[in-house]
């Protein structure tokens, strides 16, 4: 029971004081990945170039691109779970309205052609 | 509802509200993007040693914070139209609700029942019993069914009024000698609460909304208790 209500109370932690890492979908995730991306860059163009400023650069606008790109990736299948869930949930609850009568859908999978009406 | 000092939404209760958090959290992900970005170059100014006094064009920065700026719009933009397009659906609702804006107060209409209609006033403080909401209670309550699409008509019988319940995602003007139509559905059951949102008086802030979403059984038994009432 503790470990559930744990699980369900994200505790809030706002970057810059306007975005919730802890509560919002996909964001802690994304601000994770963008940190990976900018030390990656950022640290790969001083190895190649020895500029430190350019390099500052280089890591800051990777931290933008990867943070951006990993957000939208994960929003978008985020997005596509929660149509899945909802047609599964039309589904469900037209399953319940509807057995037994004709216009039941596993009734029509089975080839099914006479259902006396409800 | 709210509670002290909140900043962000309320719980999402119906699936239009739903989707205007998701865009919300995605609108504010760019604004951190772009934050940030602000303060990077910021900071960058403020440390930098560098001057160049006869700089006169660059084809090249011009180009990109032409080019970044339209993008960033547009990533913002397509979400928020297809939310716009959505809110709009019109999605055969089961029962219509028509709400008429007074001064101070709200009345509710369910026409499609014969005789159930009623006013709403706001509970007195004085009034309240403990665990019970100031300035949000009411007498009556708008009962509605839940997983159930319905239509509200708002409207006013004197000055403008609002009717708004940020749980649901609604707020639509009342304005006297016309009718607007608002639907949507609720998730769960619940109480949601709302104000008045257009000023109209002196008791603007007393005239609170309350909707209750029951299963459709409740329902059916409330409304049937309220004709026998009324």
């Amino acid at each position: 029971m503790t470990e559930e209500k744990d699980s369900d109370e994200r505790k809030s932690f706002k970057l810059l004081g306007i975005l919730d890492v802890g509560r919002i979908p996909c964001a802690r995730e994304a601000v994770l990945h963008g940190a990976g991306g900018a030390l990656v860059a950022g640290l790969g163009h001083f190895l190649l170039t020895s500029r430190v400023k350019r390099s500052f650069d280089v890591g800051m606008a990777g931290y933008i691109v990867t943070t951006l790109g990993s957000w939208v990736y994960c929003r978008y299948n985020n997005a596509k779970l929660r149509i899945q869930q909802r047609v599964i949930q039309d589904a469900l609850q037209n399953k319940v309205l509807y057995e037994g009568t004709n216009r039941d859908p596993s009734k029509k999978l089975n080839g099914s052609s006479s259902g006396a009406p409800d | 509802m709210a509670t002290p000092l909140q900043l962000g939404f309320q719980d999402a209760a119906s699936p239009g509200m739903e989707e205007l958090v998701h865009f919300h959290d995605h609108a504010l992900m760019v604004v951190y993007l772009i934050s940030s970005f602000v303060l990077y170059i910021i900071v960058t100014l403020v440390m930098t040693k560098l001057t160049n006094k006869h700089a006169h064009d660059s084809q090249e920065i011009e180009i990109i914070w032409t080019i970044l700026p339209a993008i960033i719009l547009i990533v913002v933009a397509l979400p928020s139209l297809r939310i716009l397009y959505l809110m709009d659906e019109i999605n055969n609702p089961h029962l219509t609700v028509k709400a008429f804006g007074h001064q101070w107060y709200w009345s509710y209409e369910y026409t499609d029942y014969d005789d159930l209609a009623f006013d709403s006033y706001m509970t007195p403080t004085q009034d309240l019993i403990p665990g019970q909401f100031r300035l949000l209670e009411v007498d009556h309550r708008m009962v509605i069914p839940t997983e159930s699409p319905i239509r509200v008509l708002i409207t006013a019988e004197d000055v403008l009024h609002s009717w708004a319940v940020p749980a649901l995602g609604i707020k639509m003007d009342a304005v006297p000698g016309r009718l607007n139509q608002t639907t949507f559905m609720t998730s769960r059951p619940g109480i949601y609460y709302g104000q008045c949102s257009e000023i109209c008086g002196a008791n603007h802030s007393f005239m609170p909304i309350a909707v209750e979403a029951v299963p459709l059984t409740h329902f059916e038994d409330w409304s049937t208790s309220m004709q026998q009432t009324v």
